[in-house]
């Protein structure tokens, strides 16, 4: 069964779509990366999907039940802006989630906070960096126990060491327990690592979706003379040229022609290509 | 554009003994650093490490507790900026109601050193548009417009904390790009603090690891890394040591 | 659920319960103090008998003159609770939480969202009501000392008296914690909600405190035009009066007034008796026969009351469930 899918889920705010037909299944188990530029959409669907807001147009399913203004027992949050309440001390926050939610265990919460150095449980949470604050947020979506865990950007205030401890924590909650994860990152080095599913959102709609090593397989990138970019077949994504060198990201690509370099796309550059592609459709589209 | 005419023997940050401490406790302890010039220097540490702290004592925002700092040879005297610093906090503070242009005039009334033209150029080569107002800007044309705004007063030394948080991909290449490109050709010694060491790693040559308000790690990383580890696996083990060690 | 609201509004309790035991304190002080004031001048008695029976009579003139500045403050008070009420407890009870985007947290665990609300309400608005009652059964305890020599003679239904007593004040209370609560989760912005929320209040009580008047059933009363109808100064309510003709019919105001601007054209000179009692006998002669009053009586205040509560209580609860709508629907 999938954990996550999308038909035609849609949102407006005002006269902007910030998501348009956007359409996905994820499986269970799979680790998501979701990316895309700022504002593309990423934050909209991953809110709807927790239940915090309606889409437009479409449905969004979670294991099977229609997503309806409240949030499946199944999924934890973590939202970008960390709502915690900062007058509480670390201790009175856990005691009041646990309060809040019928499936909870405090030992869990206590566990990965103990995972991750720094937090202080006696420490009032407004005192916390941000960093901690993420650190403390993210325990207690782990605290419900949940089956499909939402995270949005949870890398973003991070010190290098605490995101390898996080994503360390997340790797051991999919091996351990199965769970479905689902996180927003700008930080591709970072994902690569765990991610094993793609979900490219850009203007509001999908453009990439799929297992992420079936995915660049099916990508190439070619370095070759900007002269000749016309002998190149396949589906252009986005390029970048110099005066004599052209360095093109194509789907679905030919074998190369002769004088061409084709290699497999790593992840950024695949991401990179796509949101270039994005930013010069943008430009253009301003620029009319 | 003409090079930043400074004598190469005043060395942009010297700080000796140099601690804070607040109520709290102490945010940097005993910390002695010397930046050389000319360089592109990523400050990195855990958070509540004195990174912050550090920054603030450069830039006279803070004073010292303990030791002193030297920046171009002059004390911080806590009277506003030393004219060849320039500091990017990471809110990015800018009036979301000026447009692009009047930002800039506010630039120009408030450092006497400012250039204009220079900084109406890093406009342009950002494709901001100088007539939209800072509000309507996205996160990464607003890093651009802050980033000319603490260029155009042509400082010697750049702080920038945090400058590519909140940024995407494209963004944050786009603004690193454009920040060597100018440290080298300006000769700006360019600090700036950021977790995500894989991207610095082609942009900065000098490394100040922070742990609990103590330098843990800091020289060029050509001589750091001497055997080719790149800077974010080098930042990396010495930071876990240092935890484990803590808790050890 | 209970322990999470209480955490979160600790501090607002904290002092509530402060105010309560500076309230006490202050009006048990100023209490035994006016008691004090009333034996040493001998005004006992007259705490009890109307003021023209009074023995000592500008002993009891001093005595109003030096009490009648703090019981005047201290049914201020009570009409001044309900307000505070709904500007400091209601208004930043989810304003706060909207405007600093907590509410995500809660919305995101189990809990629903009806009964997270439920129960923020309960554990603002139960306290702030107990300290409101507290506070008008110590004000009126005290009022009543004062008897006849205190503003509480003054009637059932003057201003200031009327909004003290019964359950009003917490009808009012009721109403203005609810328009808080609204408009804190339509605006999203707490300094929004507490200044718009003072503003409605206050435009909404003024404005229907004459319809709660007329829901309650009037008497009229008669009397010959010769003198003033005593409901004037019993402390009655009086919703309109005027003359009637001999049919039994009220008669419209202007031709009233004329008709008492030509009876008092008589030939006989101005202000003597016979001109006096030439002008009480033209009056039913051109038609003014009987003087009218419809009255509310002051023993019938409790059914003003009533109705008082109700209008102002069920808007309060229109606007509950306004709050729960939009909870519900935030997108």
């Amino acid at each position: 069964m999938n954990s996550l899918t999308a038909t035609a889920v849609g949102k407006r705010y005002r006269a902007r779509w910030a998501v348009r037909d956007c359409g996905f299944a994820i499986p269970e188990g799979k680790v998501v990366a979701l990316v895309g530029p700022n504002g593309a959409g990423k934050s909209t669907l991953l809110r709807m999907a927790a239940g915090l807001s309606r889409p437009t147009t479409g449905e969004l399913k979670v294991f099977g039940t229609p997503v309806q203004g409240r949030i499946h027992p199944d999924v934890a949050f973590l939202a970008q802006e960390r709502p915690l309440y900062h007058d509480l001390t670390v201790r009175e926050l856990v005691r009041l989630c646990a309060a809040m939610n019928d499936r909870w265990s405090t030992e869990r919460v206590r566990e990965v906070l103990g995972l991750q150095a720094g937090v202080d449980h006696n420490a009032k949470v407004g005192s916390l960096s941000g960093g901690g604050r993420t650190q403390v947020a993210i325990a207690l979506a782990l605290g419900r126990l949940p089956r499909l865990l939402l995270l949005d950007e949870p890398l973003a205030d991070l010190d290098p060491l605490a995101r390898d401890e996080t994503l360390r924590i997340i790797m051991t909650e999919v091996a351990d327990r199965g769970t479905t994860v689902v996180m927003s990152s700008h930080l591709l080095s970072d994902l690569h690592e765990v991610c094993d599913h793609i979900l490219l959102i850009d203007e509001g709609r999908v453009q990439v979706d799929g297992d992420i090593q079936e995915v660049l397989a099916r990508h190439r990138i070619l370095v070759g003379p900007a002269a000749g970019e016309s002998t190149v077949e396949g589906t252009l994504i986005s390029a970048t040229r110099t005066e004599r060198q052209s360095t093109l990201l194509l789907r679905e690509a030919e074998p190369a022609p002769r004088g061409w370099a084709s290699t497999e796309p790593d992840l950024e550059s695949l991401v990179m290509g796509y949101l270039r592609a994005s930013r010069e459709r943008r430009n253009s589209a301003q620029h009319k | 554009m003409n090079l930043q005419r400074r004598p190469d023997q005043v060395l942009p940050v010297v700080a000796e003994g140099l601690g804070k401490k607040y109520r709290r406790g102490w945010a940097l302890r005993e910390t002695s650093l010397v930046i050389p010039g000319n360089r592109v220097v990523a400050l990195v540490g855990p958070n509540g490490a004195g990174k912050s702290t550090l920054m603030g004592l450069i830039t006279g925002l803070l004073r010292p507790t303990t030791g002193a700092i030297a920046v171009f040879g002059d004390r911080p005297a806590g009277r506003g900026l030393h004219p060849a610093v320039s500091y990017l906090a990471q809110q990015k503070p800018l009036y979301p109601q000026f447009t692009v242009t009047e930002t800039l005039t506010f630039g120009a009334r408030t450092n006497p050193t400012w250039d204009q033209r220079y900084a109406e150029h890093l406009i342009a080569q950002a494709g901001v548009p100088m007539g939209a107002k800072v509000g309507t800007l996205s996160g990464g044309q607003r890093t651009r417009v802050a980033l000319a705004l603490a260029l155009g007063k042509r400082p010697g030394l750049l702080l920038l904390d945090e400058p590519l948080a909140d940024l995407d991909p494209l963004a944050r290449e786009a603004v690193l790009r454009t920040l060597l490109t100018e440290a080298r050709s300006q000769g700006i010694t360019v600090v700036l603090s950021s977790h995500v060491l894989a991207e610095l790693e082609g942009v900065c040559d000098h490394l100040v690891l922070l742990h609990k308000g103590r330098i843990l790690l800091a020289g060029d990383v050509s001589r750091l890394s001497a055997n080719g580890v790149p800077l974010g696996e080098l930042a990396l083990r010495h930071m876990r040591a240092a935890a484990q060690g803590e808790a050890a | 659920m209970i322990w999470a609201s209480w955490r979160q509004q600790r501090l607002q309790l904290i002092t509530l319960l402060g105010l309560l035991v500076v309230g006490v304190g202050a009006i048990a002080l100023l209490r035994s103090s006016m008691l004090d004031s009333i034996t040493s001048s001998q005004l006992t008695a007259c705490v009890t008998q109307p003021l023209q029976d009074c023995a000592v009579p500008e002993a009891a003139k001093a005595f109003q003159e030096e009490w009648s500045n703090p019981l005047d403050m201290a049914r201020l008070l009570i009409i001044c609770v309900p307000a505070l009420i709904g500007v400091f407890i209601g208004a930043p009870l989810f304003a706060r939480e909207l405007e600093q985007g907590t509410y995500v947290l809660a919305f995101t665990q189990s809990v629903s969202r009806t009964r997270w609300m439920l129960s923020k309400l309960v554990i603002a608005l139960v306290p702030a009501l107990v300290v409101l009652i507290a506070l008008q059964y110590l004000v009126t305890w005290w009022l009543s000392a004062a008897g006849t020599l205190g503003p509480l003679k003054n009637g059932a239904f003057t201003a200031l008296n009327f909004g003290i007593a019964h359950a009003s004040p917490v009808g009012y209370a009721l109403f203005a914690f609810a328009l808080g609560t609204f408009l804190g989760v339509v605006s999203r912005r707490t300094l929004v909600a507490m200044t718009a929320g003072l503003g409605a209040f206050v435009v909404v009580r003024f404005a229907l405190s004459g319809l709660v008047n007329s829901l309650v059933p009037t008497q009229r009363v008669e009397g010959t035009p010769d003198r003033q109808l005593t409901v004037h100064e019993d402390g009655s309510l009086v919703l309109a009066d005027g003359y009637l003709d001999t049919a039994g019919q009220p008669v419209p105001e202007d031709e009233v007034n004329a008709l008492i601007q030509a009876c008092k054209t008589t030939p006989a000179g101005a202000g003597t008796p016979e001109s006096q009692q030439e002008f009480l006998a033209c009056l039913p002669k051109s038609g003014l026969a009987k003087q009218y009053a419809d009255v509310i009586g002051e023993s019938q205040a409790w059914q003003v009351h009533l109705a008082d509560v109700a209008i102002f209580g069920g808007l309060a609860v229109l606007l509950l469930a306004g709050t729960a709508w939009v909870l519900r629907r935030q997108n």
